[in-house]
């Protein structure tokens, strides 16, 4: 499985030549370090928030708790509180968070740069969308097919992957995007003739009495987001996501010290594509159709994850969520702030992101973590304490 | 190892808290999935639409006194040309408002609408008609002219479920025939076989040998366009020699052009629409392709489009049942003057001589006849209104002799219609459609002329 010609043909690689570095996202938390493990060691820190050594203390403890508690509670009573129309948008921001978490174990935490997971996103969706229209499917098991399919296709994608690199590869997944509905068009018959597969409405409608079906579509997304994320975090701070770190990082260092850069780099790629491809499911559910009418439909949803990944925090286990929130909102809120210049939506919104990203140049979450760390000191020092070292 | 445990406790609590939530209530309406037996079996009664599946009662009579109807179109970037139909529409609606409403059964009602723009994207569509018209169909009463075949196909589905009319799709696909879904009719552009057909007969009557080159959008539309037309040719020695297809919604059509041109043949059908097909006929002319007869589609006749091809457009056929605001001959036009009043005074910047706004207001003209007609102010009775219609061609902008009939097994509108030809005077001149020989009476006829699978498919 090693494959040493892709490694062996890589120069010396110096911080900030390499065209890896052009895209990879900004990591504040992590510091520059020599080594692997340091390395590894630096980016755990960063995924919790507090060090991991030594024990937290218990108004923290308490802290995390409160606030766990009260997320949660405000995640589940989130539908019970918002209209039909607003629940939809809440569970967009969804399945987008998905398919962002997904880019983000690749580009985040991996540094394989990719703007091509619309494609996967779409061959997700019109997995769930063919299997419910041509062959009957309930929608819920067409998710686990949209998984495998598009984990197997990501790992086809992800070999090829392993000869190019930074922009090569931003490109080359850019091709994938920009390539897709053109297939799908080719090969799918939707109605009227056009790449478009909409399954029955009531196939989405919600299976327990007394939650309503947008209540329903909401509460699937939200079960799917907590399984992934889950998973995610449990990956991250496993070995193996300690070696998708560390080949991220230093590739030669990482191979010196036993990591599988091949394997690492295919199998995550595969991954990260299922996330996208479960959230391409998750948006048939949501939206109603599985659609490649739009030549570059996959390529924007590309830059949405993207943006999503990116604004909410890149290598961070809360910043596709939030990313995706913000992105989600942020574009309702701005499509309809200025009466009759609808027009100017675009520009609203662009406005918004350059200034977040701007403020926040690691993202909102990495800017909270920025923020308490800051906190955390001041009130160390007040105290006099020899409290938790905070990197 | 806490850690973990924490989180394996907090994700339990989240299934738990899941579950416990889903068995209150939010305080709106009940639950969606068994409200099915609101159907209005009652309303059965003779009528020609069966309503038993309806998810809503389509019995119910409107509450308040507006009627609200709910559009969508393409509004901006390339696609923007269809949006000066709703100008038409709009226009007449308000027209009727202010002159007290429609009488409905004894009572008056207003018009009322909404419209977002799905920049000729089917998914669009079906998102903006769902976000109007709400999960239950009951935030308005109808859907009105809708623009674009797989437009209006992406959404008959959920529509005819919910029993909410569909009412003149502005589109001529023969597929609104389909018996299947009799909560959509189309409108006054005539369907796209019925072209066909008299292309088919203009070419066996001055060029019985024709050599045919076909340009169609890569659907359902373009599809009826070449089905349709090598139905009306089967048995005779014209031939299609080429067909091109483009993607739906594209407008830069060169290569496809290019094409066409070198395969010899001496008949163009342009079936494409919006700038494609302008662009199509730039494109021949740029070629050289030399040809004697030139089609272009029934949705590309506007001043707008025609304007683009300009000098390349000359001579270019089509069919038209409407009253072409460009040809002088119309200015005395009593109702020409009305329309032209009316719209210029409820949209300054729209150009009245634009004849897409002429068809707008002319389905507004059809369709106010048929919603006073109709027995109730209920779904059904608009629906039953407008499958028995039959209006002469004093309504709206109608060309004489282009009077509007449907049937309760005949949902077809424009079926009578006039070989129009386009006469280039000048850039600045009032280029205009010229009719051509004598009215073409197809009335009851689209099922025959035109393959099943276009209607049932």
């Amino acid at each position: 499985m090693a494959d040493p010609t892709v490694p062996g043909t890589e120069p010396e690689t110096v911080p900030g030549t390499d065209p890896d570095h052009l895209l990879e996202p900004p990591r504040p938390d992590v510091e520059v370090s020599e080594g692997v493990e340091a390395a590894a060691q630096a980016e755990d820190t960063s995924v919790h928030g507090v060090p991991e050594v030594p024990p937290m203390p218990r108004p923290v403890f308490i802290a995390r708790v409160v606030i766990g508690a009260a997320l949660a509670f405000a995640a589940l009573y989130a539908p019970y509180y918002f209209q039909e129309d607003m629940n939809k948008v809440l569970a967009q921001a969804l399945y987008l968070a998905v398919a962002a978490m997904g880019l983000n174990l690749l580009t985040g935490f991996n540094g394989q740069v990719s703007i091509g997971h619309g494609a996967f996103f779409g061959v997700g969706a019109f997995t769930t969308a063919i299997l419910m229209v041509d062959h009957g499917w309930m929608f819920e098991p067409t998710i686990l097919v949209s998984a495998l399919l598009t984990g197997l296709f990501g790992l086809l994608v992800g070999f090829p992957a392993l000869r190019v690199r930074g922009l090569y590869l931003a490109l080359v997944t850019l091709g994938l995007a920009v390539a897709f509905p053109a297939v799908a068009k080719r090969f799918v018959h939707g109605s009227g003739g056009v790449a478009l597969v909409r399954p029955p409405r009531s196939e989405f409608g919600s299976l327990i009495d007394g939650v309503d079906d947008d209540q329903w579509k909401y509460a699937v997304c939200l079960v799917a987001v907590v399984l992934l994320f889950w998973a995610a975090r449990n990956l991250v701070q496993s070995r193996t996501g300690r070696a998708m770190v560390a080949v991220r990082d230093q590739e030669i260092a990482a191979t010196t010290v036993g990591v599988n850069l091949a394997a690492t780099k295919v199998w995550t790629f595969g991954l990260s594509a299922a996330y996208a491809g479960v959230a391409g499911s998750l948006s048939v559910m949501v939206e109603g159709f599985a659609d490649a009418t739009n030549p570059i439909i996959y390529f924007q949803r590309s830059i949405e994850f993207l943006v999503a990944m990116t604004i909410g925090g890149a290598a961070t286990i809360l910043g596709p969520l939030v990313g995706a929130l913000l992105v989600v909102l942020l574009r309702r809120n701005t499509s309809d702030l200025i009466e009759g210049k609808e027009v100017l939506s675009p520009a609203l919104f662009g406005a918004a992101l350059i200034a977040i990203v701007y403020v926040l140049p690691d993202g909102v979450v990495g800017g909270v973590k920025r923020l308490l760390a800051r906190l955390g000191r001041r009130e160390t020092s007040q105290r006099a304490q020899v409290g938790a070292p905070n990197t | 190892m806490t850690r973990t445990r924490r989180f394996r406790l907090l994700s339990a609590v989240l299934i738990l808290g899941l579950f416990a939530s889903a068995c209150s209530s939010r305080d709106d309406d009940d639950d969606t999935s068994t409200g099915g037996d609101g159907g209005g079996e009652g309303g059965g009664e003779e009528s020609s639409i069966d309503t038993s599946n309806c998810v809503t009662d389509p019995t119910a009579e409107i509450e308040g006194d507006t009627i609200k109807l709910v559009s969508s179109y393409p509004q901006s970037g390339l696609t923007a040309a269809f949006a000066e139909i709703a100008s038409g529409w709009q226009s007449y609606f308000d027209m009727v408002n202010q002159e007290g409403g429609v009488e409905i059964a004894g009572k008056s009602y207003q018009l009322e609408w909404e419209t977002k723009d799905d920049e000729y994207n089917a998914a669009e569509t079906v998102s903006n008609i769902q976000e109007m018209l709400g999960s239950e169909g009951d935030q308005a009463f109808a859907t009105f002219s809708v623009v674009g075949t797989a437009n209006n196909l992406a959404i008959r589905d959920d529509l005819n479920e919910e029993c909410v009319p569909s009412l003149f799709a502005a589109t001529g696909s023969p597929a609104w025939g389909n018996p299947d879904y009799p909560w959509l009719i189309g409108s006054t552009l005539s369907p796209y076989t019925l072209e066909g057909q008299v292309f088919a007969d203009l070419l066996k009557d001055q060029a019985p040998d024709a050599k045919v080159a076909m340009l169609v959008q890569d659907d359902d539309f373009g599809k009826a366009y070449e089905d349709g037309f090598r139905q009306a040719i089967e048995g005779t020695d014209i031939e299609v020699v080429k067909v091109e297809k483009y993607a739906t919604g594209a407008s830069e059509v060169s290569a496809q052009i290019t094409s066409l041109a070198s395969s010899g043949a001496n008949a163009f059908f342009d079936g494409a629409t919006l700038l494609a097909c302008p662009a199509a006929l730039q494109s021949a002319a740029a070629a050289n392709w030399q040809r004697d007869f030139t089609w272009v589609s029934s949705t590309c006749i506007s001043k707008t489009l025609m304007g683009i091809a300009g000098a390349d457009a000359a001579d270019v056929y089509s069919i038209s049942n409407i009253k072409d605001p460009q040809d002088p001959q119309w200015d005395d036009d009593e109702g020409m003057q009305l329309y032209r009043d009316t719209v210029g005074a409820n949209f300054p910047d729209t150009d009245t001589e634009n004849g897409i706004v002429a068809y707008g207001w002319t389905q507004a003209a059809v369709f106010v006849e048929a919603l006073r007609n109709a027995e109730a102010p209920t779904r059904l009775a608009v629906m039953e209104s407008v499958h028995n219609i039959d209006v002469g061609d004093d309504v709206g902008l109608l060309a004489p002799g282009a009077g509007v009939t449907t049937g309760p097994e005949d949902p077809y509108m424009g079926e009578r219609l006039n070989l129009v030809q386009y006469g280039f005077e000048g850039p600045d001149a009032r280029n205009h459609f010229n009719v051509v020989g004598d009215t073409y009476d197809f009335e009851g006829q689209t099922a025959d002329l035109t393959p099943e699978d276009l209607v049932t498919g």
